[in-house]
């Protein structure tokens, strides 16, 4: 039995939702970063995959997944910078404590 | 067949890392896997014949970014965090969230999913830089003002004082 795209697609989609569920679930709030990061990297199994099995003469998706990872790294990086500021200020890392704006 | 192995070995490290990343109390436990995860991600893309994103996914995901969420939970944890829970009550509305948005790809990915491949990899960066540098230079330049945006970003957030 060969590979063929739906594994591809199966894989990618059993991880987003490995991520979907554990940003919907986790309290901690790096755990919830965490949680997207696997989506992204979901995503770019979805695009490495398509590149490979719909057009393997072009770049062009893994071109865009490596944009992805780049955007992802920044995110990351102010994600984290600003879960630090928070943690400064209100010294919880769970997100149900972020109540600042509630009325 | 030897593709077949190694994409079975490198989805069930994958797979298995991004479980024990949601499922683990300590976020430590979690981070680590985190890095497992993301190598299991890097053989896909190995699998693919994709060598410069592996490269990439290997250098910015595992080096970088998982390092840098362990720095933090290392910063950030107490050892209080070990006995509380990690998952709040509403995990019964998330599973049925996950289970509608599973179905919606099922459905999406059944357009594309006889498709199989007779090509054999060949070597991508120069392709890939040649990309970046011809038709993607905008994006290629916007991203790094993205890039330095965030670095910005970082140090005026994470400063001590900010005044």
């Amino acid at each position: 039995m060969s590979l063929s795209l739906g594994h591809y697609l199966v894989l990618g989609a059993a991880l987003f939702l490995i991520g979907l569920f554990g940003a919907l679930t986790r309290r901690n709030v790096i755990s919830i970063l965490m949680s997207i990061e696997l989506m992204f990297n979901a995503a770019n199994i979805n695009l490495a995959a398509f590149n490979h099995y719909l057009h393997p003469a072009a770049v062009t998706g893994m071109t865009v997944a490596l944009f992805v990872i780049t955007i992802a790294a920044a995110e990351v990086v102010v994600g984290l910078a600003l879960v630090l500021a928070i943690y400064r200020n209100s010294a919880t890392a769970y997100v149900e404590d972020f109540h600042l704006l509630k009325g | 067949m030897i593709e077949t192995i190694a994409f079975y070995c490198m989805a069930a490290v994958a797979l298995g890392g991004a479980v024990l990343v949601v499922s683990l109390r300590n976020t430590v436990h979690s981070a680590l896997a985190l890095g497992l995860s993301l190598a299991g991600v890097a053989g896909l893309f190995a699998c693919l014949g994709a060598d410069f994103l592996f490269a990439g996914q290997l250098l910015i995901y595992v080096g970088g970014i998982a390092i840098l969420i362990v720095f933090v939970v290392m910063l950030l944890g107490r050892t209080s965090d070990l006995h509380l829970r990690q998952v709040n009550e509403q995990w019964a509305a998330a599973l049925l969230v996950c289970a509608i948005t599973g179905a919606g790809l099922w459905r999406l990915g059944g357009l594309y999913r006889a498709a199989t491949s007779s090509v054999p990899a060949t070597a991508t960066t120069r392709s890939i830089g040649l990309l970046m540098l011809g038709d993607y230079a905008l994006p290629f330049e916007l991203i790094s003002l993205v890039l330095l945006a965030a670095l910005l970003g970082a140090v005026f957030f994470s400063r001590k004082d900010i005044s």
